[in-house]
């Protein structure tokens, strides 16, 4: 197996970054919310915008949802699925960041697991840029067959 | 020396049939894992039972209520603090004259602000905006449970004060 189209051309190569820095930050955090998810649950109640019936069900399925999509960008399977749905969650996840900054709530962020930092503007640009990053990816990720010949 | 670097590469067109489809089976796979997993481990959640007062360590009394007459009297005679349990940006547009700002989640961290401001007569009267609002309840209700001896809730306080033209200021405290 040899290695072809690396460094150049250069929109590719950056996709793959992309690619690989959105899955490492949601194995992370997907991981971190697995291990404690009474916490993470405390942490989407603290938000303020759910009922009470719906946080156990966000709490359960979005740590594994976040590992599976981590998976599907590591090894590039379902590629433009699993960059399309990380892209919504970054927006979800500004959404929900915008309105609790602009309420004034000192709450934990929740980002990687329950006991994060207090929520501020850093994390809302830290977002939008992983936003971006994703849409990057799924318009020009090519997988790695591209990077890889027999 | 001159590096042109050309993007020659153009976007994928983007087949939305193709990423509805992918989408969807991740969806699928997600939650089905996850309702599997969090079934067999032992530090599974309740999927439907969160329960808000549990997880505040909040235990659910009823906090008697005061009139707004009485609040007054009381305001009057220093013998009340009044906390706010709106949002911090409803807060700063006007409250209450004297009042603190305190979210049910901020109890445990702002005690000892309130507390200094306690006197042996005062009692704590919370308060938040329109009759369903259950902020001050909650307040209410955290701070009873840390302690606090007297607490009281004006329900519907915001509305009532300010239709009254009782004293009230804007800003941060």
């Amino acid at each position: 197996m040899k290695l072809r189209n690396f460094p150049g051309p250069v929109t590719p190569a950056v996709a793959l970054v992309c690619r690989l820095t959105v899955a490492a930050v949601f194995l992370y955090a997907g991981c971190e919310k697995i291990i404690a998810p009474q916490e993470f649950a405390t942490a989407i109640y603290n938000y303020r915008l759910l009922p009470d019936w719906a946080i156990n069900v966000l709490a359960v399925t979005l740590p594994y949802l976040e590992v599976l999509l981590a998976v599907c960008l590591l090894v590039s399977i379902y590629v433009r699925g699993a960059s399309f749905i990380a892209a919504l969650l970054f927006l979800v996840f500004a959404i929900a960041l915008t309105i609790n900054l602009v309420r004034g709530l000192d709450i934990s962020c929740g980002c990687f697991g329950g006991l994060t930092g207090s929520i501020s503007w850093f994390y809302l640009v830290r977002d939008v840029a992983l936003m971006a990053i994703s849409v990057f990816a799924l318009f020009f990720d090519r997988g790695w067959s591209y990077f890889f010949t027999r | 020396m001159k590096h042109i670097i050309k993007i020659k590469d153009k976007p994928h067109k983007i087949n939305l049939n193709v990423i509805v489809k992918e989408s969807l089976v991740i969806l699928v796979m997600a939650v089905t894992i996850a309702v599997a997993i969090n079934e067999l481990r032992q530090a599974s959640l309740p999927l439907f039972g969160f329960d808000s007062t549990k997880i505040a360590g909040i235990i659910r009394t009823n906090i008697p209520k005061i009139t707004l007459t009485e609040a007054y009297n009381l305001y009057r005679q220093h013998k009340v603090v009044f906390v706010d349990a709106r949002d911090p940006f409803s807060f700063e547009e006007g409250h209450i004259k004297g009042a603190i700002n305190m979210y049910p989640d901020e109890v445990a961290f702002r005690l000892a602000q309130l507390k200094a401001m306690l006197s042996a007569e005062s009692i704590v009267v919370t308060y938040c905006d329109g009759l369903q609002c259950p902020l001050s309840q909650e307040t209410a209700q955290a701070l009873q449970s840390h302690g606090v001896p007297v607490v009281k809730v004006l329900a519907d306080g915001w509305n009532l004060w300010i239709n009254a033209g009782y004293p009230v200021t804007k800003g941060q405290i």
